[in-house]
């Protein structure tokens, strides 16, 4: 290559790499002009509001020529999660939608910024800011407003017009006069009909007689006192008189109204949608909880638009958080996707004014009381849940019932042990480090060990990925969540406090060791859950595979596959489907017993039915395990033995009591240590079947273990310990197994 | 002891007859042993016996008592298994004690039987042992153990020598002997196996696709076998058989290399040119010395003669056989093991016989010519 063509070759590769730079600034500034324009919003809307809010969306669009919104329709399950994990790493949105009961939850892991900005610029009436003061009051947390309040959702009486005109036009004013309309209606019909074991609806209730779940202003557990009592009387008084039906839960109302049998719901917007056109109704305001009292007063949860911190674009994203509470964005979302907004100043035109369903949410709503955003409310649901079901199952006991609770919250919400140094930890913790560092760094000294390290080094490098896997899959996590159990904190704020965990749970927190839901009560449900289930499982397995071992029964093929399928089945399925079975109104258990003239029975009213609807579901999925194990050593055993003793003089029994048995000891021993621990883990079965109904009662240790990972609070260290003190009880219990095995093994027979 | 009367049983599983038609007394105190091939029938008749299996037609009585619809256990009979069947679970100890247990014996009384047997089998030091621990002689001894702790009406043995290696099948086949002899019970023992067979029984059932084909004392029926069949089951090895005419004088069976003497007395007078088939066992001739040459036998001139073209020799120590074909068939001679007299490939060997020693069978039925006409 000459001179000249290797100059020609330099320049025209240097005009190449300059053209390619050029691009790339290009590229890269048209793509900070884009992304300037472009805004995220996330929501968990599905079908009508879904559309509405697209169709604000664009309106807002439309008035700002190069601006984008991009949304992102999130499962509500996984909502709060994903905005958690989404928002700190800047992948989140720059507005999202969720109710203002998350308000304290997202302020502490500061994933949104005050909205006041956005507030100002919402138009004024007359009378301040055209926003409802329910809902605004609702977004309030430390003086500072948190988003923009879009919709308000609570309860409302949806009332069969057709039921109502039959029973004579009641006054729909307060429940004793709807409760009248009880003897003018059909057989099989009641005048109301609505969750009433559930706290979010006794509430109303609650509220209308001056009482309240939680006192906000001193953070404070207050389902007690005279109103609570009354209340309660008040449900159980109802339920007495067949004005509401037994054991209603919330998925059962919409049947009762669906098909003509309840002249009144209480419910939530979210029925309008699952009755279409089924039923001629309207809906009103909640009665009076007496006549000339005060009415009831559900809770209200408002649907905010919030900021979110680290946005793309946060002034763009005040602008549409305004934009969503304008009247013309309110028209849309309430027209298209029927929901009761929060501006003001639509409900004067005539469209809306005229819209029974949403004008009577609307009063609903502003007759109702906003839910505390107190990060103890969320505590209070679950004493409270089983203070009323308690109360409803058994009047006799509601004091009780209502101390239980009351106990149950302060339990729940116990003041966290001191935190302590971990410093102890950490020096022992070191010295151990250290001792091992040294011992090692000695034997690495010993030429023999060396040599013998080497010789290894192929058989390590067999082993090393199972150990690896090992590590990581088992080890690593079984010394997280030891380690775990050394801390105590609420909502994932962690603090070290050694033992404390510990401490607490072996000694019930200083109450009685035996009292409902401490650890040893509920140890002593996991061990007679434990040995019921063992027991059934081994004895139908056993009776099963002899019965399928005969050479001479027919179709034997047949029936070990469809004996094999509940196993087969994933055990949820199974659990959820016995629950239904188990169901009170309309489950197949009560249809048998009522073909056989026995009375329904309340399954999950007592500890020993649902205990028993638990072993009985759990009995299902364990004995084709046993039976299999069961078939595989029947067919080890030799036919001689039999004729043996056949010959020897034994009955068929003696030689199931003689032969069979003992010979099925080896291998049965051994699925029944891992059927043991299994059943003692058993988590789906307890929790979809009862549910650890009634009270608690059937809880077993890992499901109680989970209540307090997830249901109160998040207090993953006490859930954590819960676990390690499981682990170590199955260890000493499968070790006790094997040694008393062992020992009889040696007896002979 | 007890008598056991057999009557016609018949027995089909799926299509196969098993058994058709067994008739067979046994007196008390006796030992019969029933002999014959692989799936002949010998074990699910001795089965039937035990009750583990129900014949189809026939009847069983055991001490002059139909027993043939009746449980195993209302027999009061033992059985000692091929396999042993000891119950893997159970001592040494509890396997002896485990059929007197079950009948609700004392405890007392089942120590002292216990002991008694263990005694007389030597099995005293392995009581406490399980099963697995021991070896297969030490096994056999125990199922035969518990089959004597229960004092029982009849003994049955299926094959219960045939897992042990050949040593010690010799020593408990002697000790079963004794064993019976001492006991005086009544026993009936199944084997594939003609030399336990021969030595064991007092009489021998020798058993061919589900019927009797001869019963009598072992010599009787060694000596005199009724059919082919039996003729060669017996022995080892085992009696040669060529096809062959009776001579033109009746005196002879004839074949090409084969004049075979034929006993008047017992055969009486057959038809010249009848076929025949010759059985002579290996045992039973003798090397004509300084006659086993090349040039073949001459009509006439010997009354018995058997010329073998040697194949193989089989040296076996104390005697040698020596393998050729004799009108057309495999033939197989005992000859002297001496060094000298061995005979090699490519030999001929003339043999003589004694007219006591020629069997005859009809090629037809297979059953022996004797007293035939």
């Amino acid at each position: 290559m000459n001179a000249r063509a290797l100059r020609w070759t330099l320049a025209a590769r240097a005009r190449l790499a300059l053209a390619l730079l050029s691009w790339l600034v290009l590229i890269v500034c048209a793509g900070e002009a884009q992304a300037q324009r472009t805004i995220t919003v996330w929501h968990p809307y599905r079908g009508a509001e879904q559309r509405a809010f697209d169709q604000v969306l664009r309106a807002f669009e439309r008035d700002r020529p190069g601006v984008s919104v991009q949304t992102l329709a999130v499962p509500f399950d996984a909502y709060a999660a994903k905005l958690e994990a989404a928002i700190p790493r800047g992948n989140g949105p720059d507005l999202f939608v969720d109710a203002h009961e998350r308000i304290p939850s997202y302020l502490a892991r500061r994933i949104i910024v005050s909205a006041e900005s956005a507030i100002a610029a919402v138009p004024r009436t007359s009378d301040g800011l055209d926003l409802e003061p329910i809902a605004l009051e609702a977004v309030q947390a430390n003086g500072e407003r948190y988003g923009v309040p879009l919709s308000l959702k609570c309860l409302a009486l949806f009332v069969d017009e057709e039921l109502w005109e039959r029973a004579g036009r009641p006054s729909l004013d307060s429940l004793a006069s709807i409760a009248a309309a009880r003897t003018s209606l059909p057989t099989g019909a009641y005048p109301l009909v609505y969750y009433a074991s559930n706290a979010y609806f006794h509430s109303a209730i609650l509220h209308g007689l001056g009482g309240q779940l939680f006192d906000p202003q001193r953070g404070a557990y207050a389902f007690e006192g005279p109103a609570a009592l009354e209340s309660l009387a008040l449900v159980q008084r109802l339920l007495a008189d067949r004005v509401i039906p037994p054991e209603v839960d919330g998925a059962s109302v919409t049947p009762y109204f669906r098909s003509g049998r309840a002249m009144t719901v209480i419910s939530g917007p979210w029925l309008v949608g699952e009755l279409g056109d089924a039923r001629r109704y309207r809906v009103a305001v909640l009665p009076r909880v007496r006549e000339g009292g005060r009415a009831m007063s559900p809770f209200v949860t408002v649907e905010v638009a919030f900021l979110a911190s680290n946005a793309h674009a946060p002034g763009l994203a005040a602008e549409l958080a305004t934009f969503l509470a304008s009247p013309e964005a309110a028209r849309l979302r309430a027209s298209v996707g029927r929901q009761v907004v929060a501006t003001r100043s639509v409900w004067s035109e005539a469209e809306l004014a005229n819209d029974p369903v949403l004008a009577a949410f609307r009063r609903a709503a502003n007759a109702g009381r906003v839910m505390p955003t107190h990060n103890n409310m969320r505590l209070s649901w679950e004493p409270a849940n089983q203070a009323i079901r308690r109360a409803l199952r058994d009047p006799q006991a509601t004091r009780v019932a209502v101390e239980q609770g009351r106990r149950r919250y302060d339990d729940a919400s116990r003041p966290l042990p001191a935190k302590r140094s971990a410093l102890p930890l950490q020096l022992t913790l070191g010295a151990l480090a250290l001792a091992l560092a040294f011992r090692s760094v000695q034997r690495a000294r010993d030429p023999e060990f060396r040599a013998a390290v080497k010789r290894s080094v192929p058989a390590y490098a067999y082993v090393t990925h199972a150990v690896v896997i090992v590590a990581l899959l088992v080890v690593l996590p079984l010394v997280l969540g030891a380690t775990t159990s050394l801390y105590a904190g609420r909502d994932g704020a962690l603090e070290y406090v050694g033992g404390a965990n510990y401490w607490d749970i072996i000694t019930a927190r200083g109450g009685s060791l035996f009292a409902s839901g401490t650890f040893y009560t509920v140890l002593l449900v996991t061990v007679l859950w434990t040995i019921a289930n063992l027991t059934l499982h081994v004895s139908i397995g056993v009776v099963l595979a002899i019965i399928l071992s005969r050479p001479l029964l027919k179709l034997r093929a047949i029936y070990r596959v469809l004996l094999i399928i509940p196993w087969a089945v994933p055990s949820y399925v199974t659990a959820l489907a016995w629950k239904g079975m188990f169901h009170r109104q309309t489950g197949a258990m009560n249809a048998i017993l009522a073909a056989l003239g026995v009375e329904p029975i309340s399954w999950f009213a007592q500890f020993s039915t649902a205990f028993t609807a638990n072993v009985v579901t759990n009995t299902w999925l364990g004995f084709p395990f046993m039976m299999v194990v069961t078939i595989g050593a029947l067919a080890a055993i030799p036919k001689d033995l039999y004729e043996a003793a056949e010959v020897d003089g034994a009955t068929p029994w003696q030689q199931f009591r003689h032969i069979t048995l003992p010979l099925l000891r080896p291998t049965l021993l051994p699925a029944v240590s891992m059927g043991a621990v299994w059943t003692f883990n058993q988590f789906n079965v307890i929790f979809l079947v009862s549910g650890g109904e009634p009270d608690g009662a059937t809880e077993i240790l890992v499901t109680e273990a989970y209540r307090w990972a997830f249901t109160r609070q998040a207090q993953y260290g006490y859930a954590a310990a819960y676990a390690v003190l499981i682990f170590g009880v199955l260890v000493l219990g499968t070790r006790l197994l094997e040694r008393l095995t062992l020992g009889k093994q040696g007896g002979g027979k | 002891m007890a008598t056991l009367s057999l009557r016609s049983i018949r027995k089909v599983l799926g299509a196969n007859a098993i058994l058709k038609g067994i008739d067979l007394d046994v007196q008390s105190g006796a030992f019969v042993v029933l002999v014959g091939p692989s799936g002949c029938g010998k074990s699910t008749l001795l089965r039937t016996i035990a009750g583990l299996e129900t014949p189809d037609e026939g009847s069983i009585k055991l001490d002059d008592k139909d027993v043939t619809r009746a449980e195993p256990r209302e027999r009061d009979i033992a059985m000692v298994f091929q396999s042993y069947a000891l119950y893997p679970h159970l001592t040494v100890r509890d396997n002896l004690a485990f059929g007197l247990r079950l009948r609700g014996e004392s405890e007392s009384k089942i120590k002292a039987r216990v002991d008694e047997v263990s005694q007389m089998l030597g099995l005293g030091a392995l009581l406490d042992r399980l099963p697995k621990d021991m070896s297969g002689g030490q096994r056999q001894r125990v199922a035969m153990g518990r089959a004597i702790a229960r004092r029982p009406k009849l003994f049955l043995f299926d094959e219960p020598l045939s897992n042990l290696d050949a040593a010690l099948r010799n020593q408990v086949r002697i000790e079963i002997k004794k064993l019976h002899a001492s006991l005086g019970a009544t026993m009936i023992y199944v084997t594939h196996d003609q030399v336990e067979a021969m030595t064991l029984a007092d009489q021998l059932v020798v058993l061919n696709s589900g019927k009797v084909e001869q019963k009598g004392p072992p010599l009787e029926v060694y000596a005199r076998p009724a059919s082919k069949f039996v003729a060669g089951f017996l022995g080892s090895p085992s009696m040669n058989f060529t096809d062959a005419v009776v001579s033109d004088d009746s005196t002879s069976a004839v074949a090409t290399g084969l004049r075979a003497p034929i006993d008047r007395q017992r055969f009486g007078a057959l038809e010249r040119g009848r076929k025949v088939i010759v059985g002579i066992r290996p045992h039973d001739v003798t090397v004509r010395k300084g006659e086993s040459s090349a040039h073949g036998y001459r009509d006439g001139a010997a009354p018995t003669e058997i010329i073998v073209s040697v194949e193989v020799v089989e040296a076996m120590g104390f005697e040698a056989y020596a393998h050729g074909p004799v009108g057309g068939a495999p033939f197989v001679a005992r000859v002297e093991a001496t060094a000298d007299a061995l005979p090699r490939r490519g030999d001929k060997l003339a043999l003589s016989v004694e007219p006591a020693h020629v069997h005859l069978f009809d090629p037809e039925s297979g059953r022996s010519l004797e007293g035939a006409s």
